[in-house]
C-alpha cells in the first residue's frame, strides 16, 4: 500500500489539504478517462454507413423484394391487424342487483303516467 | 423412586440449564443493550420485508445483529479483531460461526466478489456513448470529501472521517471494504446508514433536485446515445482496470474486480461465468456480508452517540453528494451549445445507487415533461459514479490506510 503520509498526528492542515488533493486527484483521473473514453470512440466507435449519392434506391435482385414493397405489406398488415375484433371470452354474466325501495329511484314516479280517457 | 441424591442431580441440571439460558442473561446481567439491539433489528426487519428497504442485505444485516446481540449464542467475538488486527492465535480457542464467516470481510474478500458480480451486471454503454458523464460521477463524489471534514470536526479521527465521509458514495460494497480497512470498529453503524440511505434515494434526492433547478432546466430533452459497438463494450473494462489501476493501486482490487464481472459479461464467450457471479456467487457472498456485517453491530458498538452522528452525517453526505452531481451539470451547461445541453437532473444520479439514482432522474424528469426519457442518460452518471466512488476510496485508504 502507498502511503503518502501517515495519519498520526493530523490536525486540520493535513486535513484540508488531503480533501483538496483528494477531489483534484478524483477529478484527474476521471477527466483523463473522459479523454481516453473519446479517442478510443472516434478509433472504435462504428462508423455510419456512406450516404448512397443518388436519390434512386439500390437495385432489386431477383427473390429480394425492394424496401418500398415492404413498407406496404408492413402497413398492410398493420391496418388488417388493428381491424380485428379481439376474442372475446362468449360468457355472458348476469350481475343481479338487489335494491331497497327508495322513492327516489321508483318507477312510479319516474314513468310517465298513462292518460286518462274518459 | 427418587433418591435423594437423585432429586438433587436433576435440581443441579435443571439449574445449570436456566442459568445458561439467555434470557437469564438479559436479566441477570441486566443487559439491556441488547435487548435494545435486538428490538433495533427487529425493526430492520420489518423495514426490510415489508417496506422493502433494500432487502437483499438488510433482511441478512437484521438478522445477523439479532444473531450476535442474543446473550450466550457466541456466534461472534469481538475481541478476536480487536485493534483492527486478526489474532488467529485465540481463533483455535472457540470462535463462533459468524468468527469465520467475518474474515471474508476483514480480509476484504467479500465487497470484492460482489463487485464482480456488479461488474456483470453493469452496462457502461451509455457510458461509453457520453463519457462526459465521468465528469458527473467526479463532482458528486465531493459529498464524500465534505463529509470527511464535517465528521473530522465532529470529533472522529481522520480514519473514522474517511469511513463516515464514504457514505456519501452511495456504494455499499465500497463502503464496507474501504471501513473494514480503516475503521472496522464503526463497520456496523456504517453499513445500516449506507443501505438505509441507499433504500431511501426516491425520497432523499427529489427535493435536492427539485430545489436545485428551475422549470426550464428539468424539462431539457438530450440528444439520442450513439450505438456503441461491441469492439468498444469489449475494450473498455480492460482499458479502465489498466489506467485505474496504474494511477492508483489501492483502488485496484474494486476497480478489478468490477472490471473483471463487466468482461465477463461483455466478451461473450464465457456466459457460464457471467452467469454464475451474476447469481450464484453474488448471492451467496450477499448473505455471507449481510450476516457478518450485521454481526458487528453489538450493543457496545451500535449504542452509542457516535452512532447516531453517523446516521446524521450519512444523511448529510448523501445529500451534498447529489447537489454537487446537479450543480456540476448546471456548470456544464455553461459551455454546452444549445442542442448539447445536457439535464441537470442526471447529475444526482452520479451518486451510484445503481439504479435507483437514475431511475430517480427519469421520473423527476416525467414529471415536468411526460415525453422526456432521461433513464439511459442518467446511467451513464450513475455507473460513473460506482467509478468515481471506488477511486475516492482508493485515494482515502491510500492516504490514512
Amino acid at each position: 500500500m502507498t502511503n503518502f503520509l501517515t495519519v498520526t498526528g493530523w490536525g486540520w492542515n493535513e486535513m484540508i489539504w488531503a480533501t483538496v488533493i483528494s477531489i483534484a486527484l478524483v477529478f484527474s483521473v476521471l477527466v483523463l478517462l473522459v479523454f481516453v473514453m473519446k479517442l478510443f470512440g472516434v478509433i472504435f466507435a462504428e462508423k455510419p454507413k456512406r450516404k448512397m449519392t443518388k436519390t434512386a434506391s439500390q437495385p432489386v435482385e431477383e427473390g429480394q423484394l425492394h424496401e418500398e414493397q415492404i413498407a406496404a405489406i408492413t402497413a398492410a398488415l398493420k391496418l388488417y391487424k388493428s381491424a380485428l375484433h379481439d376474442r372475446e371470452s362468449e360468457v355472458l354474466t348476469i350481475q343481479s342487483l338487489k335494491r331497497a325501495y327508495s322513492p327516489w329511484n321508483s318507477k312510479i314516479h319516474g314513468l310517465t303516467q298513462l292518460p286518462d280517457r274518459k | 423412586m427418587f433418591t435423594f441424591l437423585e432429586a438433587n442431580f436433576a435440581l443441579e441440571s435443571l439449574q445449570k440449564f436456566v442459568s445458561s439460558m439467555g434470557f437469564t442473561a438479559i436479566f441477570a446481567d441486566m443487559q439491556w443493550g441488547n435487548l435494545v439491539m435486538i428490538l433495533v433489528a427487529f425493526f430492520l426487519l420489518y423495514l426490510a420485508i415489508k417496506k422493502e428497504y433494500e432487502p437483499m442485505l438488510m433482511m441478512t444485516i437484521a438478522f445477523g445483529m439479532l444473531l450476535t446481540n442474543l446473550p450466550g449464542a457466541g456466534l461472534f467475538h469481538s475481541e478476536l479483531f480487536a485493534g483492527g488486527h486478526v489474532h488467529w492465535a485465540e481463533f483455535a480457542d472457540g470462535a463462533g460461526l459468524l468468527d469465520y464467516l467475518y474474515l471474508g470481510v476483514k480480509l476484504g474478500v467479500y465487497p470484492c466478489l460482489i463487485f464482480v458480480g456488479v461488474g456483470a451486471m453493469t452496462d457502461f454503454g451509455p457510458l461509453i456513448a457520453n463519457p462526459k458523464s465521468f465528469l458527473l460521477g467526479a463532482a458528486a463524489q465531493a459529498g464524500i470529501f465534505l463529509t470527511f471534514l464535517a465528521a473530522y470536526a465532529m470529533g472522529f479521527t481522520p480514519e473514522q472521517a474517511g469511513s463516515i465521509g464514504i457514505i456519501g458514495g452511495a456504494d455499499g460494497p465500497t463502503a464496507i471494504f474501504l471501513t473494514s480497512k480503516l475503521a472496522p470498529e464503526l463497520l456496523g453503524p456504517i453499513a445500516v446508514a449506507a443501505y438505509s440511505y441507499m433504500a431511501l434515494v426516491p425520497v432523499i434526492q427529489p427535493p435536492i433536485m427539485r430545489a436545485l433547478t428551475n422549470k426550464k432546466e428539468r424539462q431539457i430533452k438530450m440528444q439520442t446515445l450513439r450505438t456503441v459497438s461491441k469492439k468498444e463494450r469489449i475494450l473498455f473494462p480492460i482499458i479502465i482496470a489498466t489506467i485505474i489501476s496504474l494511477i492508483l493501486p489501492d483502488a485496484a482490487p474494486l476497480i478489478g474486480c468490477l472490471m473483471l464481472g463487466n468482461l465477463m459479461k461483455e466478451c461473450g464467450v464465457v456466459d457460464r461465468l457471467s452467469k454464475t457471479v451474476q447469481n450464484e456467487l453474488m448471492n451467496i457472498v450477499v448473505i455471507f456480508l449481510g450476516l457478518t456485517v450485521g454481526a458487528t453491530a453489538t450493543a457496545e458498538a451500535f449504542l452509542n452517540a457516535k452512532t447516531l452522528m453517523i446516521l446524521a452525517m450519512g444523511i448529510i453526505a448523501f445529500g451534498i453528494a447529489s447537489a454537487c452531481g446537479v450543480l456540476f451539470a448546471k456548470l456544464m451547461n455553461c459551455f454546452l451549445k444549445e442542442g448539447n445541453k445536457i439535464n441537470p437532473l442526471i447529475g444526482s444520479a452520479g451518486v451510484s445507487a445503481v439504479p435507483m439514482a437514475a431511475r430517480v432522474s427519469q421520473k423527476v424528469g416525467q414529471e415536468e415533461n411526460p415525453s422526456n426519457f432521461l433513464l439511459m442518460h442518467a446511467m451513464g452518471p450513475n455507473v460513473a459514479g460506482v467509478v468515481g466512488s471506488a477511486v475516492a476510496a482508493g485515494l482515502l485508504l491510500s492516504f490514512l490506510g
